[in-house]
């Protein structure tokens, strides 16, 4: 439609600005910070050029809280979608109470992380917990004194709940996704002789790959970030086995009960966020341009 | 053709009696799986708000009774003791001014990226969109830096312009998705009936909108409610907390108090505002969650 430019300046102009001031602006500013030397907010920065690059590529925390982040995007991310995959077959498959079904799945993505990590940690922990007593009352002594909590196994305990939390995000999204391919497709597949792994694979799978490749990236976007599952889980002083990134960025600025006030230094840690969801989008786009099906 | 069409028919009739006799055998793994995984989030959030109306002992000795003795006392504690209900006000107006600016900013932005032609429009609205791969924990600290430059740390109408200016691309996202949907006739007639560029907007298209506008509202309240990261780092004084940062506290506190009860009530309290919404309006959220993405 044809509108007066005075309008379209009008109408875009207040969102325009609050973007722009408190968001595109601080992204720039935070690509500068990162190559200062900065103790506090009353500080005044002092130019360090790479520094903060360089001591990250040996900073032993940044690497384990990479490695989580890593994780959770990767091995999340596979066992999320392959579980998002079987469940939305299983709905479209014609059963009933789908949209039951699928409500309570998507459940706890609309439940405040805060209340999830009480759950959560309430249900871990040993001996007293909820897990501990489903054990116990099932004679399971041994699995009743696991200590999930451990250091070795905190971030498996930790990976498991934001499975269970974000699952329903993506059977949602796979599940309109099927409910647009028109039925007659599969029919008249039938009547050729096409079986059901030959219907998915060759059906639903193309027809699928565009849902498929926005998840992905929804996905890669969401993990990277990270915060408040790791933050909230172990109590006061979050374990630096589960630090993700983002929680490794909030103590090195912001910190604990003794704050450490490192500002450039965990502005650089934001930057190599940046630049794995750009890596990481890139890879994306690459891998999953085919053609687009057009139906 | 007519002779294929009759075929499919036949085809689906057949498919359909079969599917009805396959019913109990084909979809016995599905049931289960789908059955398992509901039946454990629905269990474990019901045991949450039998754990609120316990006594701490029972928590502990009977994690599997029901309360002998409800007791409602929790709630007035935390509710009371624990900043729990101040917070609760503070977060209905936080989240809700914080949704009516969102989508006062947004509605008529959007807008314009999806219906005014000019020039530079899908660069814009790339601009806008792009946010949404910005990895926020990038901009702590130069936005804490920002708004402690115009002393708005620690203030409710700093919270507030921080959540709407961080809310506007996926708003953006989400509206531009609903707008250009949205058929043009009604559009082209007011403009021949002489109504000028603000009508159009006001008195035709926001109308149309407004299922779209709500979805959005409800996205952006749900959000907002459960965020706690940003509330964690913009505010300090214990008076002006939004309620999941109370939970956090609260939660931190029960390490010394082991006051796991009331701790649960809190949950109670934090959970129950986004699941009512949720059961009211889940079809809409669903379908609307998938608006911009599955075309």
């Amino acid at each position: 439609m044809k509108v007066s430019n005075r309008f379209i300046i009008l109408l875009l102009l207040p969102a325009s600005a609050l973007y722009l001031t408190f968001f595109l602006v601080p992204t720039i500013q935070a690509l500068v910070y990162s190559l200062y030397d900065w103790s506090g907010f009353g500080e005044a920065p002092r130019f360090i050029g790479m520094r903060n690059f360089q001591e990250l590529m040996s900073d032993r925390l940044f690497w384990t809280s990479m490695g989580n982040t890593i994780a959770i995007l990767i091995i999340g991310g596979i066992v999320i979608f392959g579980i998002a995959f079987v469940m939305t077959m299983m709905l479209s498959s014609g059963i009933r109470g789908k949209k039951f079904f699928r409500g309570v799945i998507f459940l706890p993505n609309i439940i405040a992380v805060i209340a999830l990590t009480t759950l959560w940690g309430y249900m871990y922990t040993p001996r007293t917990g909820l897990f501990a007593a489903v054990f116990d009352a099932l004679g399971l002594t041994e699995l009743a004194r696991f200590p999930w909590m451990g250091p070795d196994t905190i971030a498996a305990a930790m990976m498991i709940a934001i499975i269970w939390i974000e699952v329903g995000f993506y059977v949602v999204l796979l599940l309109a996704g099927v409910d647009k391919i028109p039925p007659d497709f599969y029919e008249s597949a039938k009547l050729d002789g096409a079986t059901d792994f030959q219907q998915f694979r060759h059906i639903t799978v193309p027809l699928l790959s565009d849902v498929i490749a926005i998840g992905m990236v929804l996905w890669s976007i969401h993990a990277v970030k990270i915060f408040e599952f790791p933050f909230a889980f172990t109590g006061l002083e979050p374990n630096p086995n589960s630090y993700t990134v983002a929680v490794y960025l909030y103590i090195l600025g912001f910190g604990q009960r003794q704050p450490i006030y490192r500002l450039g230094y965990a502005t650089a840690v934001g930057v190599m966020l940046l630049l794995v969801v750009i890596l990481i989008v890139l890879v994306l786009r690459r891998v999953t341009r085919r053609e687009v099906y057009q139906y | 053709m007519a002779e294929r069409s009759l075929k499919l028919e036949q085809a689906a009739a057949q498919s359909k009696e079969r599917r009805k006799s396959r019913l109990q055998l084909k979809h016995v793994p599905s049931y289960l799986f789908l059955g398992a995984w509901s039946l454990f989030t629905i269990l474990a959030l019901s045991w949450v708000v039998l754990a609120s109306l316990k006594t701490n002992r029972e928590v502990f000795r009977e994690p599997f009774s029901f309360p002998a003795d409800p007791q409602f006392v929790n709630y007035e504690r935390v509710w009371l003791n624990s900043q729990v209900g101040q917070s609760f006000l503070n977060s209905l107006v936080i989240v809700g001014l914080s949704v009516i600016v969102i989508i006062a900013v947004s509605a008529p932005a959007s807008y314009i990226l999806s219906r005014a032609r000019f020039k530079g429009r899908g660069l814009l609205t790339m601009v806008f969109i792009a946010g949404i791969g910005i990895p926020y924990p990038l901009l702590f600290i130069p936005l804490f830096a920002l708004l402690a430059g115009i002393k708005l740390i620690n203030t409710i109408p700093g919270l507030i312009l921080v959540y709407v200016s961080l809310s506007v691309p996926f708003t953006v996202y989400i509206l531009t998705g609903f707008f250009s949907s949205l058929p043009s006739e009604l559009e082209d007639a007011a403009v021949i009936d002489g109504a000028t560029d603000f009508q159009v907007f006001r008195k035709v298209m926001l109308p149309l909108a407004s299922p779209g506008l709500l979805t959005a509202s409800i996205f952006n309240f749900i959000g907002l409610w459960n965020e706690f990261q940003l509330a964690l780092i913009f505010i300090q004084d214990p008076g002006l907390r939004p309620l999941s940062l109370s939970l956090y506290t609260l939660k931190n506190s029960m390490t010394y108090s082991g006051d796991w009860a009331g701790l649960f009530a809190g949950v109670v309290i934090v959970v129950v505002p986004t699941i009512i919404l949720f059961v009211i309006l889940s079809e809409r959220m669903i379908s609307g969650m998938t608006l911009g993405s599955v075309k």
